[in-house]
């Protein structure tokens, strides 16, 4: 009894968190015209791709879309480079400074961004870098660094070093020990890691939205927030545009899905 | 985590390693490996170089910057002409005197903590009620929540606009069907309170599967014999919650309560894409009225002021998360 209680808010509660999802689809999928109509149109009758093709076509979209795979895989990737030597150091070397170093980190992946909302835009000014896209590849490098650096510390203390020391003591120099042993090991926490980075620059607006004001240089969440300039009142084109912007989001999202919870509440669990 | 599976099945590899060096092999204890020269005592603060000077110049510097640039008087005027005007605590008066400040306080500190209250307890109640159900109506539940969580912030306010469009809307069609015929070309944006719930719906939507599923996580990790004894002690199911799962999980509902009030106050996007903070700037909240005042109105130095004192906020939040954080084994520096 309770359990059919619980089981049946289940399925609402599923249809709740699904519905937008499939709203977005089949009012993607509705021909022209049947979107707008005051009918009651739970399901599509007849099936269209030319919003698809529509939204693709629309001008800016093909433009935004390079802008944003461009802005936002350049900073992970700088920023995955980056944090690597960091984890690497702060997890396998003893030095001094080294607890003050972690700490840092810890408090600058805190760091609240949108705060600091002015002084970017008067910095990237200053630096002349305003309108440029590479702004935008400073500010979300600098968003996802400390994550990625603290979060690969993580995987890097995972790792015991006593494989990296049996390499060196086979004779593989640290390059090598590090190259042949503890990278392959970190693959899974990079792909995870990374995954989590393009995640946050993928769907970054304010700053997008401040430091690029021209049209061809802008990204696609800001482009897809002034739809209403390319598509008017055309839901099933806007719709459509959605679909192509969720679908490398939920991709990356499913290959790392388990290890998202982990990562962010890390520590959290085992209070 | 992960990482640490991947390590025990790849452990065959260092097979040929002696169980346990003797220290002289290792030099020490494993994680001191100073051998003497320059180069190995310099490389720790080589391979940290890059991140230190990114952090202190792309985050460091903005910070000491904002709160410089909140003394100085800087308009579009100054700033053009590059002139540096120092005016003391003005901006922070104009900014204190401003009835409109405290009103979008009040209301940014409303909205977050209905966000964070509904989305958290919400999210427990889910996670409780995911243990008793069914695993296929588990696994849907979970897909669903995954899809929603997937969705880019910006997708998932068109749909929203798109769901609560005032005239072919699904939402006034259905209420329509459903008999409530005044909902015909109603307007679910012609007050900020109204906005604003449409937006807290939307935040709350997207928020609920990480908490749900990181509580799922703490619940599923509570020994179960913990549950026999109660059950033996004959505990009724609120008993059981007060002495078993309560005191299992309250640190982590702790943190994640922390962790949603730091998101959940910093919303730009989602107000913003909906009415820009209106009708009549009646849904704008602090991040909003930092915007308008720094980039639309280029009241650099007022906007400057408004962001330190967010900052302010956000930093008391974020001192008490990481204090506990540090408690916590995996925080351990």
């Amino acid at each position: 009894m309770k359990k059919t209680a619980a089981n049946t808010a289940g399925v609402l509660l599923a249809l709740f968190f699904l519905f937008p999802t499939y709203w977005m689809i089949t009012s993607a999928l509705k021909p022209k015209g049947s979107a707008l109509t005051s009918d009651y149109d739970l399901v599509p009758l007849a099936v269209t791709f030319s919003n698809f093709v529509n939204a693709w076509t629309k001008p800016g979209f093909l433009s935004s879309l390079g802008n944003s795979l461009l802005v936002t895989l350049t900073a992970v990737v700088a920023a995955i480079i980056v944090g690597i030597t960091a984890a690497v150091a702060m997890s396998r070397f003893a030095f001094r400074g080294r607890k003050s170093f972690v700490l840092l980190m810890l408090v600058a992946q805190m760091a609240p961004f949108e705060a600091l909302l002015i002084p970017m835009f008067l910095m990237m000014r200053d630096l002349q870098l305003y309108e440029h896209l590479s702004s935008l590849v400073l500010v979300y490098f600098a968003v996802t660094l400390p994550f990625c650096a603290w979060t690969l510390r993580g995987f890097v203390n995972g790792i015991p070093v006593e494989l990296e020391e049996a390499a060196m003591v086979d004779g593989c120099g640290r390059w090598g020990a590090f190259q042949k042993v503890t990278l392959p090991l970190l693959g899974p926490g990079l792909v995870a890691t990374s995954v989590f980075a393009f995640i946050t620059a993928w769907n970054e607006f304010l700053f997008a939205k401040v430091l690029i004001r021209s049209q061809d240089r802008e990204t696609l969440p800001v482009w897809l927030s002034g739809f209403q300039t390319a598509f008017g009142t055309d839901w099933g084109g806007a719709m459509a545009a959605s679909v192509l912007f969720t679908v490398p989001a939920l991709v990356f999202f499913l290959i790392v899905q388990r290890k998202m919870v982990a990562g962010v509440t890390a520590g959290a669990v085992k209070g | 985590m992960t990482a640490v599976k991947t390590t025990e099945t790849a452990a065959p590899a260092g097979d040929n390693t002696p169980p346990a060096l003797p220290p002289a092999v290792t030099g020490g204890t494993p994680r001191r490996r100073r051998r003497g020269g320059a180069f190995d005592r310099a490389l720790p603060y080589l391979l940290l170089a890059p991140a230190l000077i990114a952090i202190l110049w792309l985050i460091g510097f903005p910070v000491v910057s904002v709160v410089v640039t909140s003394f100085r008087q800087l308009n579009l005027g100054e700033l053009v002409r590059g002139e540096i005007v120092w005016t003391g605590i003005d901006n922070y008066v104009t900014v204190l005197q401003d009835d409109r400040f405290w009103t979008v306080s009040l209301r940014t500190v409303v909205f977050t903590v209905a966000v964070v209250g509904v989305s958290v307890g919400a999210g427990l109640l889910i996670a409780l009620m995911m243990r008793v159900l069914s695993p296929w109506v588990r696994i849907a539940l979970q897909i669903a929540m995954l899809c929603a969580w997937a969705m880019p912030i910006l997708a998932s306010t068109t749909v929203y606009q798109w769901m609560f469009d005032q005239n072919y809307g699904i939402l006034n069609k259905t209420l329509v069907q459903l008999g409530f015929d005044s909902y015909a070309g109603y307007s679910w944006f012609s007050s900020g309170t109204s906005t604003l719930s449409v937006v807290g719906l939307l935040i709350v939507w997207q928020a609920i599967p990480f908490l749900a599923f990181s509580l799922y996580a703490g619940l599923v990790g509570i020994p179960r014999d913990l549950y026999e004894a109660a059950g033996i002690d004959g505990a009724t199911g609120w008993q059981t919650f007060r002495a078993v799962t309560w005191p299992e999980i309250r640190s982590l509902l702790m943190m994640v309560t922390f962790l949603s009030t730091l998101w959940d106050f910093k919303v730009f996007a989602q107000i913003w894409v909906f009415r820009e903070g209106g009708p009549s700037g009646e849904s704008t909240t602090l991040p909003v009225l930092q915007y308008l005042e720094g980039i639309a109105k280029s009241h650099f130095g007022v906007a400057a002021a408004i962001s330190v004192l967010m900052m302010v906020i956000l930093g008391l939040i974020t001192f008490q998360y990481l204090r506990r954080l540090l408690k916590t084994e995996e925080g351990k520096l």
